[in-house]
């Protein structure tokens, strides 16, 4: 299969079936509706399970269940019900069940809007369940990109033994843009899930159990650690990002998403001015890619982050900057999206005031 | 050109830039977004655009609500089959679910000598990417909207990846469409920046991203340039 033509919830959608996803619990919820409208018929077409369910809690909650028993399960939600599900994505990354989320993110607050939004980075990042947990986070921006991280999320949901969260805002889901199905994306070794609960006791010669349950508390903090050396791996091997313009560049702009997309757009007509912009492009946003600010040039006095919310993944840059450079924000809400304009005049007006 | 013309097809075949390329380049006074499929890059969200340019826009939409995706529909987008100082263009969302929408106008719809209805296509879209595939869309949106589809419109592209070849591709496929159905090719859709000199089947509508543009730029741009 070629290139084809689909729209960015159909592309995750597909990408899912083709990752080797067993089953899908969800309920739906604009913009991501073409996810499961998607599964619903050719999950069943390839004899593989789709379920709406009553709730979002309930989805999770099925995940929960058909991840423990083995399968490789996806669900998919916007905002609001992300938040529904919190609790049950503690639940599975207490238990260390492997699965994927696909978070089609849209105005807030509450039920907020239904345009586009990058609101829910502290909700994908920090979690709004309980205890000591992360989940393996990523951003894309493009069609493409988004296939290719869908399709190896349910490796690296397996192989970590967690939850992995694929976060898009709404235009993502919404875009069309040519896609190759079926590009090469690279593979983990995986064991075999010799922990599942899958009605194989007997033959194993010892019941398995899913739970996040420790009453005693030591027995619980080695838990703790247990999970914690995972994250500190992925903190090792997962950060991702994209470099982009940074030699000789001023200001380094940050975004992810649809953002860096128009900041893209902002870069290119700054240079036609003369003014030299690059870009630090979290591909990954759990981990989030310090790596990527050690590696800036001199050249650099000020980030810019851009976002799509008043400024949450700003935090993470004011850490990973540690000090050294000035820091800007510069961002939109409740479903407007920067034009190319605004971020070059936020540029502009950075320049301007250093050079005064 | 017709007064009327109705744009129908899968949804992401293009009908809505198409719509705002048709309104634009052929100095309609009408365009009617009955979109109540997709949540985003509908017509409307360029109508201030458009109406610097002597385009009303009737959008289906509560007033005040411009993000809503109710399937509110206006009693005004059956203006264009009454006033016949209308030149208009409609917009319809994709699939049956969004040509039913046209039944309500039963009514209304006196002359049907002056209305074309058009099947946008792209053949790498899954839903139509074979001769057998179009033909039975066609079947099912004449179905939910009660019309006959009178032509059709070659808007095959893979975006930033689209060259002559892959036109041609989609005329080739088309063109059987065509034969059996015994309707013609009416436009072939060439995006600005594709070189394409060649000549294709039916007008050709050079055609610009307005909706992708306004709201990525040149980043609406993903991939060889």
């Amino acid at each position: 299969m070629g290139k084809v033509l689909m729209k960015g919830n159909e592309a995750m959608a597909l990408a899912a079936i083709k990752g080797g996803c067993d089953a899908f619990f969800g309920y739906p919820i604009t913009p991501q509706n073409e996810i499961p409208e998607y599964l619903s018929y050719h999950m069943v077409k390839e004899g593989r399970v789709f379920v709406q369910a009553e709730s979002e809690v309930a989805a999770i909650n099925m995940v929960y269940g058909a991840a423990g028993a083995g399968a490789r399960v996806l669900t998919s939600s916007s905002s609001p019900g992300i938040a529904l599900k919190q609790e049950g994505i503690s639940y599975l990354a207490g238990a260390e069940l492997p699965c994927v989320i696909i978070s089609v993110m849209r105005g807030g607050p509450g039920l907020g809007g239904i345009q586009p939004s990058q609101g829910d980075y502290n909700q994908i990042t920090r979690g709004g369940g309980n205890g000591d947990y992360h989940l393996l986070a990523f951003a894309p921006e493009s069609l493409q990109e988004t296939v290719d991280i869908v399709k190896q999320s349910f490796d690296l949901a397996d192989y970590y033994r967690n939850p992995v969260i694929i976060a898009v805002d709404g235009l993502i889901g919404q875009m069309m843009e040519p896609v190759e199905i079926d590009k090469e994306v690279p593979k983990k070794t995986l064991q075999a899930k010799d922990w599942a609960a899958d009605g194989h006791s007997g033959e194993r010669g010892k019941r398995n159990t899913i739970v996040s349950l420790h009453l005693d508390a030591y027995d619980l903090e080695r838990h703790n650690l247990k999970l914690k050396a995972k994250y500190d791996e992925m903190i090792q091997n997962e950060q991702r990002y994209e470099l982009i313009n940074i030699d000789q560049a001023e200001v380094v702009i940050v975004a992810y998403g649809t953002m860096a997309r128009v900041a893209r757009s902002a870069i290119a007509a700054l240079k036609e001015e003369g003014i030299n912009v690059g870009m630090i492009r979290p591909i990954s946003i759990w981990p989030f890619p310090r790596k990527a600010f050690k590696q800036l040039p001199d050249t650099v006095h000020t980030l810019l982050t851009v976002e799509m919310s008043l400024g949450q993944m700003n935090q993470d840059v004011h850490l990973a900057n540690n000090g050294r450079l000035n820091v800007e924000f510069y961002g939109r809400a409740g479903g407007v999206v920067p034009e190319t304009q605004e971020i070059v005049d936020a540029v502009k007006k950075i320049v301007k005031g250093r050079n005064q | 050109m017709k007064r009327i013309t109705i744009l129908t097809g899968h949804y992401g075949s293009g009908k809505s830039e198409i719509a705002v390329n048709l309104a634009l380049k052929k100095s309609l006074n009408t365009l009617v977004d009955l979109d109540i499929i997709n949540p985003y890059f509908r017509s409307r969200s360029i109508s201030t655009f458009l109406k610097e340019n002597g385009i009303d826009v009737i959008e289906s939409t509560i007033e005040n609500a411009s993000g809503s995706d109710l399937p509110f529909i206006s009693s005004k987008g059956s203006r264009p089959f009454v006033n016949k100082d209308l030149k208009a263009v409609y917009d319809l969302g994709g699939t049956r679910h969004g040509a039913k929408l046209m039944k309500q106008f039963d009514a209304f719809i006196k002359n049907l000598d002056e209305i074309d209805v058009l099947m946008v296509v792209n053949i790498y879209r899954e839903e139509t990417d074979s001769v057998a595939k179009i033909l039975a869309t066609i079947d099912d949106l004449e179905a939910a909207s009660q019309l006959r589809i009178t032509g059709l419109i070659n808007n095959t592209n893979l975006m930033d990846f689209t060259d002559e070849s892959v036109i041609r591709a989609g005329e080739n496929i088309l063109k059987e469409v065509s034969k059996k159905k015994d309707i013609p090719i009416k436009y072939t859709c060439v995006e600005e920046h594709v070189k394409a000199t060649g000549d294709f089947l039916g007008e050709r509508l050079s055609l610009r991203r307005y909706l992708a543009e306004k709201t990525l730029g040149i980043g609406g741009h993903y991939g060889k340039r």
